[in-house]
C-alpha cells in the first residue's frame, strides 16, 4: 500500500490545502540543503506518497502532488488554470490563431497582478525559496534579505485574496480543476441545491472523474483518497457527486473525508427561512457525505482566536490565518500514511507507529459504535512534556478543531490515534522517540478516562514553517516551537521569520463525543425537513430529495446517535 | 417603503422605465454577440486575468465566459444556452432575435402601444411561422443508407461558420463518417460513441477519424509490448489487484502469522484471477501468432502485471466507464464483470493495437477492427485553446449530422428562411389580424430578418441594399439567401447552405416566449438582482 491522492474541493479546502502543500514542499527543500538540519535529511517520510514523478514534452523531469483541486474559475487568482510547469505556449498574439482566417477581435482582462512574494518566486526559478536562517550569507546581505523576507511576509499577512497567493508550490496543469458556473451568483452559493446546479451544466462531472483517474491509473498500490472539502455551501454536492462516480470507480480505496469549515461561514444569519436553510443544509450534508466516505472528520471552530489554543494568535476573519492551523494538523495526521513500513521488530531511531490509510480507518471505525465521524484535536506546537514534572501536559494540551462536541465526555470505548512530530524536551532539545513514547504511555497510566484503545506514531521531525506561513504565534513561543521562559518580549504575534518550525501533536478520536454534533443534524432534519407542506420540506425538494430518502436519512442520522449511546434509549423508554 | 428599509438605494422604477432597461439590456447582449454570426463572423479571443486563453467563434461559449449580471441578460443568455443544450446550435441567432423583437417592441412601446398587444401579436406570428417551417423544409430522406451528400453539406455549413474553410472541409468527412459509424439503424444516435481525444503537439495541426479506440493511457509494465497486431481483446470490469482494505476483514489480528495467512490467501485470489485470463490466452493463442490485449476498468498492480508480462499478454487498467462500452462496440466481444466462464466468445477483435508516447502521456491506438459501431475523433494542436476550440467545432459538426438524420429535413441557410418567413407573415398573415396585434406580427416579421441583416452586415454590406434585394426577389417567388461575398441573393439549394430543422424550429418556439416574458415583466428592482412579479 502506497499512493495516496488527495482530493480539495471548495475555497477553504484549497486555502488549507495550499498550506498543507506548502509544508510539504519545504520538507523537500529542506531534506536537500546541504548543510541543513540531518533530522529533515533522514526523515522518514516518503514523498512519493503524496507526490508523482513525471515529465515535460520536452523531457524535463517534475515533481508534483497527486492532487485534484476543485475551485470557482476565477479562485486561481494569478496562477493560471494551465500551471505554469508544463510547457503551454500561451500566445496572446491574435495572429498566432490558426483556425481561423477571418476577423479577430481581442478581449483582455485586466491581468492579476502577483504579490511580492509570488514574483520573488518566479525570480528565483527553480531554487529554494528563503534564504533565511543562512549563516554563510555575509552580514550585509544578510540584512538585505530579512528586509526582503519581512515585506514578502507583510504583503501576505494584508493581502491574500487568493490561496495561491500564498502558495511556493508547482502544480500539474490537471491538478487545477475550474468549476464553471455561468452567471451564478457566488454570494448565493451557500446550500446544497445550489452546487448541483452548477455540475448539472456540460460535462464538468465527468471532467473531474478524468483528472482522478489520471493520478489513479499511474498508482501501483494505492492506499486510499484523503479529501478535503469545504462543506459550508454548495460544494458539499459537488463533493458528494465527486464521491459517488469515486465509490463506483474505486470500491475498495477508502476515503478519509475532513469537512472543513472556516470561521466566515459561521456569519451572522438574517431571516428565519436562512436559518432553515442552513440548518438543512448541514444536515443534507453530513448525511450525504457521511454515506460516501469511511471516515469522516469535520474540521472548523467557529473561532480560533477565541479557542483554547493559548499560543496561537489567528485572526478569525483571515482565511490565511485559520486554514494555516488546520493544515497543520492534517499533515500531522498523514504522518503515519507516510512512513517506510519497516519490519514488525525494527524499531526506528526517527520514528515509529507506521500504519496505512485502511488500517487506520479500521481501526477508528470498527468498534462497536461503527462510529465513523472522529473528531480531530490539535496541540500547537506542543508543549515540551517529557521531564517528569510536566508529564501529562501533550495530553492537556490537546484541544478539538471539531466544532459542536462534548466536552467533557467521558466515554471507555474511545479508540483514537496520536501522532507526536519534533517534540521536544523542556530544556528545548529535540526529546528522542523512545522518550516521548515513554512519556505519553506513563501520563495515561495516570489519565482517569483511558481510551479502549490509542495507536502512537512518533517522528522526530518537527512541522517546518515555511516562509508564507502567517504570524499566528503568541510571541512566547520560540524559535524551535518551543517556551521562552521569562516574560514574554512584546505582544507582537510571531511567523515564518522568528520561527523554523514547531513541534506538534495531533489526534483522531472515535468517541461520544461526536454526539451533539450529529443530534443537532438529525433534529433539523425532523424538525424542518419531515413534515409535508413546510418551507423546510419544500426546500429540500427542491435540492432534490424525495420524501422517502429524507426519511431514510433520518433513520440513518438516528441509528448514529444510539448507536454512540448506547444506554439513551434505555433511559427514555423509562420515561 | 419596507423595500426601502431592506436596501436603501433600490428604487421602485415606474413601469416604462424598467421595460426601457430590459430592453437595453437585451440590445447590449445583442450587440456583443452579433459580430459572432456566419462565416464572415469575428472570432474572439478572450485572455483572463492569469494569462489563461479561450478561443470562440459560438455563441454558446461566448456567453458562458462572460460575466452577466443583469438579470434580462441572464434570461435572455439561458435560453440561448438551453438552444444549445437540446439541438447543439443557433445559439447567437437565439440572442439577436430575442434582442431584436425587443427592439423593434420598443418602437410601439414609445407610441404608446401596450406591451400586452404586442405580445398577442407575437403569440400569433409565431404559431403561423412554425406552420410555414413545416411547408419551407426540405425533406430529406434517410433509410437504411442517409443520402451523404446533404448530411455533408449540412455538417460543412456549421463547420465553416467554426473554422477556416480548409480545416472546416477536412473535418467535414470525418464528423460525417464518425456519427454513420456509431449509428445504427432504428436506434437513437449515441453521439458519446464517438470518443473525442486530444493530444497536444508543438507542430502539429491535424484531426483525423481512428475507426476504433484511442485510450489515454499505456500499459505499465516495462516488459509488455508496445505495438502489438492480430489482436484478441478483452474488455474487463475485474479487480486484478490485492486490496487489503476491505472494511470488517479486521484489523486486529491476533498475531502476525495469522495476519500473513490472511495477506497469501487473498494474493492468491487475484493470482487466480490473473491465471484464468492467462489460459484463455493460451487457448486462444497456440498455434498462431495472435497477440492478446487485456483493457481492464479497475485495477492491475504489479505483480499482476508481472504475470501477465510473463505471458506475453499486453494489460492496460482504469481504463474509463464509458471506454468499456465503446470497446465493445468498435472491436467486439463484450464486456465481462468476472473472470470465471471465459470463453473466446467474449473476446473482440482489433487487427493494431500501439502505443504513442508524448512526454508524461501516453496512447494506446486500437485500431483496424472489424465492422466498427465507436470510434475516435483524434485532435492535435498546438495549444490548449485551440484544441478547445476545434474540439467545440467537431462538437457542432457531428450535432449538425445527427439532427439532421433524426430531423430528415434540412432548412435552406443563409438568412433565406428568414426572408421567407418574414415575408411570408407580412404578405398573407398579417392582414388576416384583427386591430392591432397586426403591429406585433410586424414586429415579429421585421424581428426575424436580424440574421440577414447581420450576416450582411458581418460581411461588410449595406444592409438596406441587401434586404431589398432578398426581398424582392423573394416576392417574384424566390427562395434566395445572402451571397456574403456581393451581397446579392443566391440560391442556398445550389450553394449547399443547409441549416438544421430543429434548432431553426426551436429558435421559433423560444425567442417569443422570452420576448414576451420580458415585455410584460411590471417592475424591475433597480439596485436589486431579482426581478419581482408585481405584488
Ligand atoms: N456560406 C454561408 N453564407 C451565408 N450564410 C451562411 C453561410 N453559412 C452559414 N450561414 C448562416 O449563418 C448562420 C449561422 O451562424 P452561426 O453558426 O455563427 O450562428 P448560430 O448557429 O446562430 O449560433 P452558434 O454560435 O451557436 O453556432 C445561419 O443563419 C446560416 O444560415
Ligand atoms: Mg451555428
Amino acid at each position: 500500500m502506497k499512493e495516496i491522492v488527495t482530493i480539495q474541493v471548495g475555497d477553504f479546502a484549497n486555502y488549507i490545502g495550499s498550506h498543507f502543500w506548502n509544508f510539504q514542499d519545504e520538507l523537500l527543500g529542506l531534506a536537500q540543503e546541504p548543510d541543513g538540519d540531518p533530522i529533515y535529511k533522514s526523515m522518514p517520510l516518503d514523498m512519493d506518497v503524496l507526490y508523482r514523478v513525471g515529465e515535460t514534452q520536452e523531457g524535463i523531469p517534475t515533481y508534483c502532488p497527486r492532487l485534484v483541486l476543485v475551485g470557482f474559475q476565477g479562485s486561481l487568482g494569478s496562477l493560471s488554470p494551465s500551471g505554469s510547469l508544463y510547457h503551454n505556449i500561451r500566445s496572446s498574439d491574435t495572429s498566432d490563431i490558426i483556425t481561423w482566417s477571418g476577423n479577430v477581435s481581442k478581449h483582455a482582462s485586466e491581468p492579476r497582478k502577483k504579490n511580492l512574494f509570488l514574483q520573488s518566486l518566479d525570480g528565483e526559478g527553480q531554487g529554494k525559496s528563503t534564504v533565511m536562517g543562512n549563516d554563510a550569507v555575509e552580514e550585509r546581505g544578510n540584512a538585505l534579505i530579512q528586509v526582503q523576507d519581512k515585506d514578502r511576509v507583510e504583503c501576505l499577512e494584508n493581502g491574500v485574496q487568493y490561496w495561491t497567493d500564498f502558495s511556493k508550490v508547482q502544480y500539474h496543469p490537471r491538478s487545477l480543476f475550474e468549476l464553471h458556473g455561468s452567471w451564478a451568483d457566488l454570494q448565493k452559493f451557500d446550500n446544497y441545491g445550489i452546487g448541483k446546479d452548477i455540475l448539472s451544466e456540460g460535462l464538468q462531472v465527468e471532467e473531474m472523474n478524468e483528472r482522478l483517474r489520471f493520478f489513479v491509473e499511474e498508482c501501483d498500490r494505492i492506499q486510499g483518497i484523503q479529501f478535503i472539502v469545504d462543506d459550508s455551501g454548495g460544494f458539499s454536492s459537488v463533493a458528494a457527486t465527486f464521491l459517488e462516480d469515486i465509490a463506483d470507480d474505486y470500491r475498495n480505496t477508502p476515503v478519509l473525508l475532513y469537512t472543513a469549515r472556516s470561521p466566515s461561514s459561521y456569519g451572522n444569519v438574517m431571516s428565519k427561512n436562512e436559518s432553515i436553510s442552513r440548518s438543512l443544509h448541514d444536515a443534507i450534508s453530513f448525511s450525504r457525505l457521511s454515506s460516501l466516505c469511511k471516515l469522516m472528520v469535520p474540521i472548523g471552530l467557529p473561532s480560533l482566536s477565541k479557542s483554547k489554543f493559548s499560543l496561537l494568535h489567528v485572526e478569525d476573519k483571515k482565511l490565511f490565518h485559520s486554514s494555516a492551523v488546520y493544515a497543520a494538523s492534517i499533515h500531522s495526521i498523514s504522518i503515519p500514511f507516510r512512513m517506510e513500513m519497516l519490519g514488525p521488530v525494527a524499531n526506528s531511531s526517527y520514528a515509529i507507529g507506521a500504519m496505512n490509510f485502511g488500517e487506520a480507518i479500521q481501526m477508528l471505525t470498527g468498534q462497536a459504535s461503527q462510529n465513523m465521524v472522529s473528531t480531530l484535536d490539535v496541540a500547537m506546537p506542543a508543549p515540551s512534556s517529557i521531564d517528569e514534572k510536566r508529564q501529562g501536559s501533550i495530553l492537556r494540551s490537546l484541544h478539538s478543531l471539531t466544532p459542536e462536541i462534548k466536552d467533557d465526555a467521558v466515554d471507555f470505548h474511545a479508540v483514537e490515534t496520536m501522532i507526536i512530530h519534533g517534540a521536544l524536551y523542556s530544556g528545548g532539545h529535540r526529546a528522542s522517540v523512545s522518550q516521548v513514547k515513554d512519556s505519553i504511555c506513563a501520563s495515561y497510566e495516570n489519565e482517569p478516562q483511558k481510551p479502549l484503545f490509542s495507536h502512537l506514531t512518533v517522528a522526530l521531525c518537527p512541522l517546518p514553517i515555511p516562509l508564507p506561513f502567517p504570524s499566528i504565534f503568541k510571541s512566547q513561543v520560540g524559535r524551535n516551537g518551543e517556551l521562552l521562559p521569562g516574560p514574554t518580549q512584546g505582544d507582537q504575534p510571531k511567523g515564518a521569520l522568528d520561527i523554523d518550525s514547531v513541534p506538534m501533536a495531533a489526534r483522531l478520536r472515535s468517541s461520544n463525543a461526536i454526539t451533539p454534533y450529529i443530534e443537532r443534524r438529525l433534529t433539523s432534519m425532523q424538525r424542518y425537513g419531515s413534515q409535508r407542506g413546510t418551507s423546510g420540506a419544500e426546500l429540500l425538494h427542491k435540492w432534490g430529495f424525495g420524501r422517502e430518502e429524507i426519511e431514510d436519512m433520518v433513520e440513518d442520522l438516528a441509528r448514529k446517535v444510539l448507536a454512540l449511546n448506547p444506554h439513551s434509549e434505555m433511559s427514555t423508554d423509562s420515561d | 417603503m419596507s423595500l426601502r428599509v431592506l436596501n436603501p438605494n433600490a428604487e421602485v422604477l415606474n413601469k416604462s422605465a424598467a421595460l426601457h432597461m430590459t430592453i437595453n439590456a437585451a440590445k447590449g447582449l445583442q450587440d456583443v454577440l452579433k459580430t459572432n454570426l456566419g462565416p464572415k463572423g469575428t472570432i474572439k479571443m478572450l485572455v483572463g486575468g492569469a494569462g489563461d486563453i479561450k478561443l470562440t467563434k459560438d455563441g454558446n461559449t461566448l456567453l458562458k465566459e462572460m460575466q452577466i449580471q443583469n438579470p434580462t441578460a441572464i434570461m435572455i443568455a439561458r435560453t440561448a444556452v438551453a438552444q444549445d443544450d437540446t439541438s447543439g446550435d443557433g445559439t447567437t441567432s437565439t440572442v439577436l432575435f430575442i434582442g431584436e423583437l425587443m427592439k423593434q417592441s420598443e418602437r410601439y412601446i414609445d407610441e404608446g402601444m401596450h406591451p400586452r398587444v404586442l405580445v398577442d401579436g407575437f403569440d400569433i406570428a409565431k404559431r403561423a411561422t412554425l406552420e410555414f417551417i413545416e411547408k419551407f423544409k426540405t425533406p430529406v430522406t434517410i433509410g437504411e443508407t442517409p443520402d451523404a451528400e446533404i448530411l455533408k453539406m449540412v455538417a460543412r455549413t456549421t463547420l465553416r461558420t467554426k473554422l477556416y474553410e480548409a480545416l472546416a472541409d477536412q473535418l467535414t468527412d470525418i464528423v460525417l463518417n464518425a456519427v454513420l459509424c456509431v449509428r445504427k439503424p432504428d436506434e437513437p444516435i449515441d453521439l458519446f460513441m464517438v470518443e473525442i481525444m486530444h493530444m497536444r503537439h508543438k507542430f502539429d495541426v491535424d484531426t483525423r477519424l481512428v475507426e476504433g479506440l484511442v485510450l489515454d493511457h499505456g500499459s505499465r509494465h516495462p516488459d509488455m509490448k508496445r505495438r502489438v497486431e492480430n489482436c484478441y481483446i478483452l474488455t474487463c470490469n475485474v479487480s486484478l489487484e490485492y486490496e487489503k482494505s476491505e472494511v470488517n476483514s479486521g484489523f486486529f489480528y491476533s498475531n502476525a502469522e495469522q495476519r500473513e495467512k490472511m495477506v497469501a490467501a487473498e494474493r492468491r485470489q487475484v493470482d487466480d484471477r490473473v491465471k484464468k485470463i492467462i489460459e484463455l490466452k493460451n487457448k486462444v493463442c497456440s498455434g498462431n501468432d495472435n497477440n492478446f490485449v487485456v483493457i481492464n476498468q479497475k485495477g492491475i498492480d504489479p505483480p499482476s502485471l508481472d504475470l501477465l508480462a510473463r505471458a506475453g499478454i499486453v494489460a492496460l487498467r482504469r481504463a474509463k466507464r464509458r471506454n468499456m462500452e465503446r470497446l465493445v462496440l468498435a472491436c467486439g466481444g463484450e464486456a465481462v464483470n468476472s473472470v470465471d466462464d471465459l470463453t473466446q466468445d467474449c473476446l473482440g477483435w482489433a487487427g493494431l493495437v500501439y502505443e504513442h508516447v508524448l512526454g508524461e502521456e501516453k496512447y494506446t491506438f486500437v485500431e483496424n477492427v472489424k465492422n466498427p459501431h465507436s470510434c475516435t475523433i483524434l485532435i492535435k494542436g498546438p495549444n490548449d485553446h485551440t484544441i478547445a476550440q476545434i474540439k467545440d467545432a467537431v462538437r457542432d459538426g457531428l450535432r449538425s449530422v445527427k439532427n439532421t438524420i433524426e430531423d430528415e429535413a434540412v432548412i435552406l441557410g443563409a438568412g433565406a428562411f428568414e426572408v421567407a418567413a418574414s415575408q411570408h407573415l407580412i404578405n398573407n398573415v398579417k392582414k388576416t389580424v384583427q386591430g392591432r396585434a397586426q403591429l406585433g406580427v410586424q414586429a415579429f416579421a421585421d424581428a426575424l430578418l436580424v440574421v440577414p441583416k447581420t450576416l450582411a452586415e458581418n460581411s461588410g454590406l449595406d444592409t438596406q441594399d441587401v434586404i431589398i434585394a432578398l426581398t424582392g426577389e423573394h416576392d417574384k417567388g424566390f427562395v434566395v439567401g445572402l451571397n456574403q461575398h456581393t451581397g446579392d441573393p443566391i440560391d442556398p439549394l445550389m450553394e449547399g447552405i443547409f441549416d438544421n430543422y430543429s434548432v431553426k424550429r426551436q429558435l421559433i418556439n423560444s425567442g417569443p416566449v422570452i420576448a414576451s416574458q420580458l415585455l410584460l415583466v411590471d417592475e424591475v428592482i433597480r439596485a436589486g438582482r431579482n426581478m419581482r412579479k408585481p405584488s
